[in-house]
């Protein structure tokens, strides 16, 4: 009986929290359609797209500079792309080892998921010394990129090992007993099975290098990545330009989130096929 | 030909096969009977190259198996589970060694199509090559692991437990067809099984397997007929194995006294087993005199079909199975908990020395 | 049963077999294979992450000048360190924030988990509740952060509704560029990481459980103290181990909200690179590292993860 008076009281509690969480992104959606003249706060004096305008540069130069975001955004799907890309690749291979026993793997294990640990200014500035004494330039193509597959390279590597620790190995053994060889068969039964897997592996790698700046703060050298630009506006007085991009930018991840959607629920649908098989035998 | 010498497994404290040596003639069917537990799916894992042995060599027409990796074995592996390739329909499933393998792979599309069409023909899968293999029955996945393997003409075809995962009616079906298949393609087939009569039934040979090795290896008639170890004729479950001493050349229990079929020289209290088959007793009132009865306790009967099993217990608390068959007269039906005389022609008695200890 | 040899380890089973038993070469040669596959990742990680970290050290030893630094090795920095009122504070005030922070989301989190791990028994709806937290991530960290200056400033939205409701009269100048937001910003972006584990371990208590606890009469307090806590308490282990490594390497929080009002460690290394002070930087950078690596070896004694999870 406690718990029927218990339950509807977590249930608004709940509703409370989760207002709680998206509060503030709507008050700056609202704000981000405030008129010309209005500041980063209420009232609106109009409503208006006119910081999305000033944004993409549409409104005639003003007293607020524009903010420079069109080679940031560039530079940040391109190392968000190439992250992706070694991020999964490592940590596909690393999870695949995984599956054979070998000594040493405990600590192993650690050395890569401590990546996801320490903290980006540990590692930035560790970074940022070790470039000046061995005399390379920083760039986010270079120094700020390697870091972000060292903080992206768990993620991938865990999701691959919680895919490949249910993968069932007869399958494989099944291609292997018809005379196939071992990377044909991974090419042609493993990957194709574990391919959610590596979908959700690369989201994961994509987001967090796409939204990753304590890494590259000391590592991008002078040419900033989309994150840093943000980080920039910290310092100085924001306008609802910035509260424009915000929208905009989770737009476009949902966009992302979306076709992840699409993908996985495609290879879902090729993939039912061994579930139903599992629950056969 | 297919020979293991003396090959042991063992995975850290528990001893998988142990020194198990045995000869696999070629063009056979050979089932491999075994508990759970056995060691049979090591032993199939160990031909296959899944597995290596820790010591033994395998050998197939005299060249050497292990060491070489399970894709350059030739050797067809039919799994429980089937372990179909979930993201290919039926066709590519059977294709896929034809097409990938390593060792001449087939890249003219018109000959794979015609070999799988075959093959697809000859396990009974007409119209069904397009479908993707979650779309199927249990049975038809059976019949594309089974084409699958074959359409490879592997040179042994090893099957764990094939017909474990299907149905009573099923199973049977198969059963007459495998045979069939096998004997229209000439390959051996080694086929591990837990049950009794799905080994006699389908093996022309019959390897009983127990604690990691090769208990007896016979022709199914034989080894029914006459199992060599009391363990074997446990696997055959239509024994009571009875265990006792010799007692001036008979067999001597606290429950029963009986001659044994043929005169023993076994000295007086060496231990003795003896098995005594479920369809060759037959139940008395308890007062019938003779000289091969067993005085047991009526406990429960259950009807098989075609016949009865009924339990007994003697004094000693030794269970005994009782086979009757219903197309004899009609039986009797017992009354629980009373004595009965189950009496029983010592010639059909096989007694063991070796192992009874 | 009968080998001669009964050493209880397999490979020492093997080694008496010979040295090259076709089982152990096939051992050695997977074994072969999983270290091909596993040395790309290792030598990035001790290339680009371990490498790194020993440089923090070792430069925290470095000597300091105006603009740069020199390897001659001195404790110089740390003695300035340790004997400067500002850094230490600094150091205090991390962890006074991560104690806070931690508690709050854990206040705030567990009974969100309590709700959608165990009273919410539809898996789906389960799900949903669980995406619903998770929806957020999908917005970039600073623009979350920033996402409260409107809301506490003072001309916010907190104090436009606390107006407009009559409760006050001028608006509150305290919410935004003090503590208190970094705080409140804090709690609001790392909560979910709380949630997240803490509901996980809900989710996975037998209700059956409860049922027999509660048909004995164990009242709800009582079963929640005894069944329901000591269950979730991996999941708010690995919650707090989450919140604690990112609250401690924070400095964007706190450089964006507290309007410069707290300084952070991670915000003195970023200051202290910003003027090229490299040693300094690292001897913070040590400092933070040794306060994390303390705060997760006591975590790690509460629970015994490997065994929980």
């Amino acid at each position: 009986m406690e718990s029927r008076v218990l339950k509807p009281v977590l249930a608004v509690y709940c509703a409370a929290f989760i207002l709680f969480l998206y509060g503030p992104m709507i008050v700056l959606a609202i704000l981000s359609f405030q008129g010309a003249g209005g500041g980063p706060q209420f009232p609106i004096i109009e409503w208006s797209t006119y910081w999305y305008q000033h944004l993409l540069g549409l409104t005639p130069p003003g007293r607020i500079t524009q903010l420079p975001i069109g080679d940031a955004l560039l530079r940040s799907l391109t190392l968000a792309f190439m992250t992706t890309i070694v991020s999964t690749v490592l940590g596909v291979m690393t999870a695949q080892g995984f599956r054979t026993r070998f000594k040493g793997s405990g600590i192993v294990f650690y050395l890569v998921i401590l990546g996801m640990i320490v903290p980006g200014v540990l590692v930035g500035l560790g970074m940022a010394l070790f470039s000046n004494m061995a005399g390379v330039a920083r760039a986010w193509w270079g120094t700020a990129f390697v870091l972000h597959v060292v903080y992206t390279f768990p993620f991938a590597f865990l999701v691959m090992l919680a895919i490949l620790n249910r993968f069932d190995r007869s399958v494989e053994e099944a291609s292997l007993s018809l005379g196939v060889s071992p990377a044909q068969t991974f090419r042609r039964v493993t990957f194709p099975m574990i391919f959610p897997g590596v979908l959700s592996a690369m989201l994961f790698s994509f987001t967090l290098s796409y939204d990753e700046f304590s890494r590259t703060l000391f590592t991008s050298g002078r040419e900033l990545t989309l994150p840093l630009t943000i980080y920039g506006t910290f310092s100085v007085e924001i306008y609802p330009n910035i509260f424009a991009f915000g929208v905009l930018t989770t737009l476009f991840s949902f966009t992302l989130l979306a076709i992840y959607a699409l993908l996985m629920l495609r290879a879902v649908r090729k993939g039912q096929a061994f579930k139903g098989q599992e629950a056969e035998a | 030909m297919l020979a293991l010498n003396s090959v042991s497994r063992r995975y850290g404290e528990t001893v998988a096969l142990d020194r198990l040596s045995v000869a696999v003639p070629a063009d056979s069917y050979v089932s491999v009977l075994g508990a759970s537990g056995s060691g049979k799916t090591t032993l199939l894992r160990i031909i296959a190259g899944f597995e290596e042995p820790d010591a033994g060599t395998v050998t197939l027409d005299d060249k050497r198996l292990d060491g070489v990796p399970p894709h350059r074995r030739d050797i067809g592996f039919v799994f429980q589970n089937f372990a179909l390739f979930p993201h290919l329909s039926v066709g590519d499933n059977i294709a896929y060694g034809l097409r990938y393998r390593e060792h001449a792979p087939i890249t003219d599309a018109g000959e794979v199509a015609h070999r799988v069409n075959d093959i697809i023909r000859l396990v009974g899968l007409e119209g069904l090559a397009s479908r993707k293999v979650s779309a199927i029955s249990g049975g038809q996945r059976q019949r594309v692991a089974l084409a699958r393997t074959l359409v490879t003409e592997p040179r042994i075809v090893l099957l764990d437990e094939p017909l474990g995962a299907l149905d009573a009616n099923l199973r049977e079906r198969m059963c007459d067809e495998l045979r069939h298949i096998r004997q229209r393609l000439k390959v051996t087939f080694l086929h591990v099984t837990g049950s009794e009569t799905e080994a006699l039934l389908m093996g022309d040979i019959v390897a009983v397997l127990s604690r990691g090795t090769i208990a007896q290896f016979a022709p199914a008639s034989t080894l029914f007929s006459a199992p060599r170890s009391a363990d074997v004729a446990r696997h055959l479950n239509a024994y009571n194995i009875l265990s006792g001493t010799m007692e001036g050349g008979r067999f001597r229990s606290p429950a029963a006294a009986f001659p044994l079929p043929a005169p023993s020289s076994a000295r007086d209290g060496t231990p003795v087993e003896v098995a005594l088959r479920f369809d060759r007793i037959s139940v008395r009132p308890a007062d019938t005199a003779g000289d091969a009865v067993l005085r047991a306790r009526f406990i429960t009967s259950e009807f098989t079909g075609s016949s009865v099993l009924s339990f007994f217990r003697t004094e000693d608390g030794q269970l005994v199975q009782v086979v009757s068959h219903l197309s004899g007269p009609v039986p009797e039906t017992y009354a629980k908990d009373e004595v009965y005389s189950l009496a029983f022609d010592p010639a059909e008695i096989v007694p063991f020395f070796e192992r009874a200890a | 049963m009968e080998i001669a040899d009964n050493r209880p380890a397999a490979s020492g089973f093997a080694e008496s077999q010979g040295s090259s038993s076709p089982a152990q070469k096939r051992e050695r040669e997977e074994r072969r294979r999983a270290l091909f596959l596993v040395t790309p990742g290792i030598a990035w990680m001790t290339l680009f992450m371990v490498l790194p970290l020993v440089m923090v050290v070792y430069v925290s030893f470095w000597t300091q000048t105006t603009f740069t630094v020199e390897p001659t090795l001195t404790i110089e920095s740390w003695q300035r360190f340790l004997s400067s009122s500002t850094y230490l504070s600094a150091t205090w005030t991390t962890v006074r924030i991560w104690a806070i922070v931690l508690v709050s989301t854990l206040l705030i989190g567990y009974p969100v988990a309590l709700f959608i791990g165990l009273f919410v028994r539809n898996q789906t709806l389960q799900t949903a509740l669980l995406v619903i937290c998770v929806i957020p991530f999908w917005t970039s960290f600073l623009i979350r952060v920033i996402a409260w200056r409107p809301m506490l400033g003072t001309e916010g939205a907190i104090n436009m509704i606390l107006i407009n409701l009559g409760i006050i009269d001028t608006p509150l100048t305290t919410l935004l560029f003090s503590e208190f937001a970094v705080l409140v910003g804090m709690t609001q972006i790392y909560c979910v990481f709380m949630v997240g584990p803490i509901t996980f371990m809900l989710s996975r208590i037998d209700p059956s459980i409860i049922e027999a606890a509660r048909d004995l009469g164990a009242g709800f307090g009582r079963i929640f103290f005894k069944i329901i806590l000591p269950l979730s308490l991996p999941g708010v282990v690995v919650g707090a181990i989450f919140v604690s490594v990112m609250v401690l390497g924070e400095f964007a929080t706190a450089a964006s909200l507290s309007g410069r009002k707290v300084n952070l460690l991670g915000n003195i290394i970023v200051s202290q690179v910003g003027s090229l002070k490299w040693a300094f930087a690292s001897v913070a950078g040590v400092i933070l590292t040794i306060i994390i690596a303390i705060v997760i070896t006591v975590m790690l004694r509460v629970v015994n993860l490997r065994k929980e999870m």
